[in-house]
């Protein structure tokens, strides 16, 4: 089973970081900055399937108007990145994921708070991730350093997608 | 009436709104007639009333709500607006409920009919409702198409002069196939090596084939990184059509994409695929579609649904089309051998009869007394022309044995006298006869004669030798000795004799010498040369001849021929020459003349030389010529629009004369392929009018320039017009039809319609609206036409032209034209222009120009006129508009400013106490109001008014009061003396100065002379 995945984030939130480690990819990052877009594939077995994340990295950008909302056509599940040491990484994250589901409707996603590795950074209060994790998000703290939370966040949006 | 409850105010009450039933009252009611029930109530009745109250009361309780729901159910049904609104409301959701087979069932017939109707009211509507969904299927199915040619032409081109052209042309011919598809079938080399089918929406991979030996990446990836890149590509450059990316090319790698509803199909191409392959795929993509579209609809990642699609893939990736080499092209080699052997033999047998050609020319030319001048080869045909001597062997009869065909060889010889000493000697021994007893003999190319002969053949014999003497061999004849006289008269007598038996047409029967006297008798024909008369120069003495001749016709040819010859009297044209032993006559002739020919060569077939007419050609050349020309003539004559008048031929000159429609055919260009010698065809052309009704028809087109909506055709020689036009094409037309009408064909326009007056008008209106609309300062806001009236308002400047005024001309009836104009200020330089000219009257010296939507003022005018300028500039610019004046020079002229000085320096003085100036002052007046009136009018002309202040004085003796009265007295009197002399009295102001202004300080006793004056002081405004 193959499931089409978008990477939404801020300009250098780490979403190509996250995906050079952790997935199977044949297409190098030029990619990113002459299409915008780069095709990665990330399989996960499941107890009872294996699911092909086909994950779309869409150029990240801080602005918002250039977001080829396009691209998201047909996406199962969205992968959202955002810097935790940028705390307007967040908000672009989120208006990507709303013009997102405004186009194409409401998605299963899992939110990714990437560079957890430079606590002495972090911009996020715990609060503001625990009031996200009220609303019943899907949120790790990964690192694109030590691989931490990777697998489990991609596993996770699996699971909900393949469901 | 007993009853203790009022049923009324039950009824009311029940008919509250209350939807429960009132049990209260229901319980009372029933109480109530229970209480009836009670058999003396009973009594008191006949039977139960009809009509009780109280049942319409209980129905009402037990009913009411029902009765009310049902009546207005009923009133919903009964009113088709309320229904419509009702099932308006419900019918969207009961379509959506409705099981789709059948609602589609019940619903095609109508939607049909409905699709059918609206294309027979508008076909536009749908038009533009299918148009977004047609073009891109058309345009892109053009594409391909011209691609396609485009590939097929590229293939022929590049292969049509190759071995391979010539292999592939020669299958095309052997298989009926057209060449461009068998170059396609030979030079497309081609593989599909993968083929891939892509989710539509996600770009998800649905089914993936290889052909064998083709390698490729993860084809997930690759689907998802090509639909990005057709995603790419449509954002990039905002393309809004549904289709994808047609073909990627690298290099020999093609993609070729086909887009189906719901997947699109990848096809990667390796080589060279014709466009068919673009069907082929697309039919592989339909099919699927076909057989899978809920699945395809429904894909979300699972492709275990479609598993049977690789199969149909599969047929995709088995496509190629592989070089294939053929055999030896012996079919070829066959086919050109064919055309070379002929060609070959061709050119052999050419150069062969050329070879022996060659032969012949070089035996002629070793013939002595010809010479070959010139001698050619072409055609096959053999050509030689020359010289040849009489005696020479005759050319033709060596042509046998040489192989050359005689009929090819033509041959032209003239004959000349060759001085070669053999037929020196032939030419001798034939033209001097000599007797017996001389020998002629060629002796070291000296021609040698020896014997004995008669003096008077010695003298013949010395003569010739002197004639040759002159380039010729030599003749030497001092070998000869001379006979005795009787022997001479004897041979006299047999050289006559001789002679005469080489006479043709005379045949010596006998002949005798007895006494000095000789005896002749025999035949001659009338034609032959007269015996008697060959006696002279014989030396023979013709009173010692005898002669008995009998007539006779001799059938030799020389005498024939002479009959024939003035028997038949041939033309010029015609030759008529004895060849061996055969009369042939050469040349044209006349039928008459060949068939008169014919008739005498079979006279004489019976024991007559042969006549041979066979080589005369049957028409002269003048004939033949005529025959032309009258050819010519004929054709002339039944061209339409010309007319021969008269026509002749003379000397060789051809005339012609005649009338011709100027639209007709031109008589010179008819000439050319005639072969007459257009030098020698003297045409005189009258033009005139055909009334030929194909000329009338052209003519009436010049002339009427008919409108587009109008055609004019020959109908049964009529002229037909039909359509609509003008009124005025009409009446131009019915002219014409007039002017016809005497002689010419009947020109019907009945079929033409008026155009509408209606349209007339509107027309004349729109020209009339154009009119205004080009006028500067007019503004038309809206105009329309209604009912036959015409509504114009809009702005108009009070400069521009009158609307009204421009009316006239147009056709348009004033009395319906209804306008309604506001005046506005054009902004408009030229009307601004017009606008300050009247509002600021500038003086002659001041030019306006406009540059650049720049008003711009230049020349000279007053200081005030040029504030008042300024002040229009200033009001302007709040306009936007603007007026430089800054090339405005104040006026103040040269002369002005000197006359001004000069009138200025004038005083009129006074004696003491006197306030009228004395007689000595007048001449002082009389040129100052002549100042003064040049002064005026040089003013006047450079656009500023002059006014003249007089100011008395006085001088300072006596009261004061009394001073500025006599001041104010002296200036009024030197206004009415200037006044008196012709200057304006509006230009001069008067003021008494009294003591104020004096001239000089005085004493105050004695007073002063200079001061009792008036002064004038001069003011331009």
């Amino acid at each position: 089973m193959q499931k089409k995945i978008c990477m939404l984030g801020g300009f250098a939130v780490g979403k190509t970081s996250l995906v050079r480690r952790f997935v199977q990819s044949i297409f190098s990052e030029t990619y990113l900055t002459t299409v915008g877009v780069k095709i990665d594939k990330k399989s996960v077995v499941l107890p009872d399937k294996t699911v092909d994340l086909i994950l779309w990295d869409l150029a990240g950008e801080d602005d918002i108007g250039s977001f080829r909302v396009s691209y998201v056509r047909g996406a199962s599940g969205l992968v959202l990145v955002v810097d935790g040491t940028r705390a307007a990484t967040l908000a672009v994250a989120l208006t990507l994921r709303e013009r997102a589901e405004a186009e194409f409707g409401a998605m299963p996603f899992v939110l990714l708070f990437n560079k957890s590795d430079l606590a002495d950074r972090w911009a996020i209060s715990d609060n503001e991730i625990n009031e996200l994790r009220q609303l019943g998000w899907q949120i790790y703290l990964t690192s694109a350093l030590s691989g931490e939370h990777v697998d489990d966040a991609f596993r996770q949006l699996a699971s909900m997608v393949a469901k | 009436m007993t009853s203790t409850v009022d049923p009324i105010s039950l009824a009311q009450k029940a008919a509250s709104n209350d939807t429960e039933i009132d049990r209260e009252a229901l319980a009372s009611l029933l109480v109530e007639i229970a209480r009836n029930v009670d058999p003396d109530y009973r009594a008191r009745f006949d039977g139960v009333p009809t009509a009780d109250p109280r049942m319409a009361t209980l129905r009402q309780l037990l009913v009411g709500r029902e009765i009310s729901e049902l009546s207005r159910v009923t009133h919903l049904l009964d009113e088709p607006e309320q229904l419509a609104s009702a099932v308006g409301g419900v019918l969207p959701s009961a379509a959506a409920r409705a099981p789709y087979a059948q609602l589609g069932e019940a619903l095609a017939p109508a939607v049909e009919r409905a699709v059918q109707r609206s294309i027979q009211k508008s076909p536009r509507t749908l038009t533009d409702i299918l148009y977004p969904v047609f073009l891109p299927a058309i345009r892109k199915s053009i594409g391909e198409k011209i691609d396609q040619t485009f590939q097929s032409l590229n293939e022929t081109l590049r292969h049509i002069f190759t071995w391979h052209g010539l292999k592939w042309r020669f299958e095309a011919w052997r298989t009926g196939a057209s060449f461009s598809e068998v170059v396609l079938k030979h030079s497309l080399v081609y593989r599909v090596e993968h083929v891939f089918l892509i989710n539509r929406n996600s770009g998800l991979l649905i089914a993936h084939v290889t052909a064998e030996n083709a390698t490729s990446e993860d084809p997930q990836l690759i689907s998802s990184m090509l639909s990005a890149i057709q995603d790419f590509v449509k954002d990039s450059f905002n393309e809004k059509e549904q289709s994808g990316l047609d073909t990627i090319r690298f290099g020999e790698l093609r993609l070729w994409s086909e887009v189906g509803p719901f997947a699109t199909l990848v096809a990667v191409i390796r080589g060279n695929p014709p466009e068919e392959l673009h069907e082929i795929v697309r039919d592989v993509l339909f099919r699927i579609h076909d057989e899978y579209s809920q699945a395809l609809e429904q894909f979300d990642g699972d492709s275990s649904q479609l598993a049977g699609i690789e199969t149909q893939l599969q047929t995709c990736v088995e496509l190629k089309q592989e070089d294939s080499n053929q055999g030896f092209p012996w079919l070829v080699v066959a086919a050109v051998l064919l055309v070379l052997i002929p060609a070959g033999g061709w050119f052999f047998l050419s150069w062969q009869s050329g070879q022996r050609w060659q032969a012949y020319v070089s035996r002629i030319e070793a013939q002595p007394g010809i010479i070959v001048a010139q001698q050619t080869a072409s055609d096959g045909q053999f050509f030689i022309s020359g010289l040849r001597d009489p005696l020479a062997a005759d050319p033709q009869s060596l042509l046998s044995g040489t192989q050359v065909d005689p009929a090819r060889v033509h041959s032209h010889w003239q004959f000349y006298q060759s001085l070669e000493p053999e037929f020196v000697l032939k030419r001798l021994t034939a033209s001097l006869a000599p007797p017996k007893s001389v020998r002629l003999a060629i002796v070291e190319d000296r021609i040698v004669a020896e014997g004995e002969a008669p003096d008077t053949w010695i003298d013949r014999a010395r003569a010739a030798a002197r004639q040759l003497s002159a380039g010729g061999p030599v003749f030497d004849v001092s070998k000869v000795q001379d006979v005795s006289p009787e022997a001479r008269a004897a041979e006299h007598w047999q050289t006559y004799v001789s002679r005469l038996e080489a006479q043709p047409g005379i045949i010596v029967a006998q002949q005798t010498a007895s006494g000095g006297h000789f005896y002749i008798s025999g035949l001659r024909d009338p034609l032959a040369a007269d015996p008697q008369s060959l006696l002279s120069g014989t030396g023979v003495d013709p009173a010692r001849v005898h002669s008995q001749w009998q007539f006779y016709q001799s059938l030799e040819p020389e005498f024939v021929l002479k009959r024939l010859t003035a028997s038949l009297t041939p033309p010029k044209s015609v030759r008529l020459s004895i060849v061996e032993d055969r009369i042939v006559a050469e040349g044209e002739a006349p039928d008459t003349w060949i068939s008169r020919a014919r008739a005498a060569a079979q006279q004489l077939s019976a024991g007559g030389p042969e006549f041979d007419i066979s080589r005369v050609r049957d028409v002269s050349p003048e004939e033949r010529e005529a025959e032309r020309w009258q050819a010519y003539v004929s054709r002339l004559s039944t061209q339409p629009g010309i007319i021969v008048a008269e026509q002749k031929v003379r000397d060789g000159q051809f005339y012609i004369a005649g009338l011709r429609d100027p639209l007709a055919a031109d008589p010179q260009a008819l000439l050319s392929g005639t072969q007459l010698d257009p030098a020698r065809v003297h045409s005189q052309w009258q033009f005139y009018q055909s009334l030929d009704p194909k000329f009338v028809l052209k003519r009436l087109t010049a002339s009427l320039a008919p409108p587009k909506s109008v055609r004019l055709s020959i109908v049964e020689d009529r002229i037909v017009a039909e359509g609509e036009a003008p009124d005025t094409w009409i009446d131009r037309a019915r002219a014409a039809a007039r002017q016809l009408s005497a002689g010419g064909p009947v020109f019907d326009f009945s079929k033409v319609r008026d155009v509408s007056p209606e349209a007339r008008a509107a027309e004349h209106w729109q020209t009339y609206v154009s009119r205004l609309e080009a006028q500067p300062g007019i503004i038309v806001a809206q105009q329309t036409a209604r009912g036959g009236h015409f509504y114009i308002s809009g702005l108009r400047d009070p400069q521009a032209a009158d609307p009204q005024a421009l009316l006239s001309g147009t056709g348009v009836d004033p009395s319906r034209v209804h306008s309604h104009w506001q005046f506005y200020q054009s902004l408009d330089p030229k009307f601004v222009v017009k606008r300050l000219m009247a509002s600021l009257t500038p003086p002659d010296s001041v030019r306006f120009s406009i540059i650049k939507d720049r008003i711009v003022v230049v020349g000279e005018a007053p200081a005030a006129w040029i504030d008042r300028a300024r002040v229009a500039a200033q009001q302007l610019a709040a306009d936007g508009l603007s007026l430089e004046i800054s090339e405005l020079r104040e006026l103040t002229p040269q002369k002005l400013t000197h006359l001004r000085e000069a009138i200025q320096a004038v005083d009129i003085f006074f004696d003491s106490g006197k306030a009228v100036p004395g007689p000595e002052q007048l001449p002082v007046l009389d040129k100052l109001a002549n100042q003064l009136k040049e002064l005026a009018k040089d003013a006047r002309k450079a656009g500023v008014t002059a006014q003249f202040m007089l100011t008395g004085h006085s001088d300072a003796t006596g009261r004061e009061t009394a001073n500025v009265s006599i001041s104010a007295a002296r200036a009024e009197t030197v206004r009415a003396l200037l006044k008196k002399r012709g200057v304006d009295p509006e230009l001069l102001l008067v003021r008494g100065a009294g003591t104020f202004e004096p001239a000089e300080t005085e004493n105050s006793r004695t007073g002063s002379s200079a001061n009792r004056r008036v002064s004038v002081t001069v003011n331009f405004h």
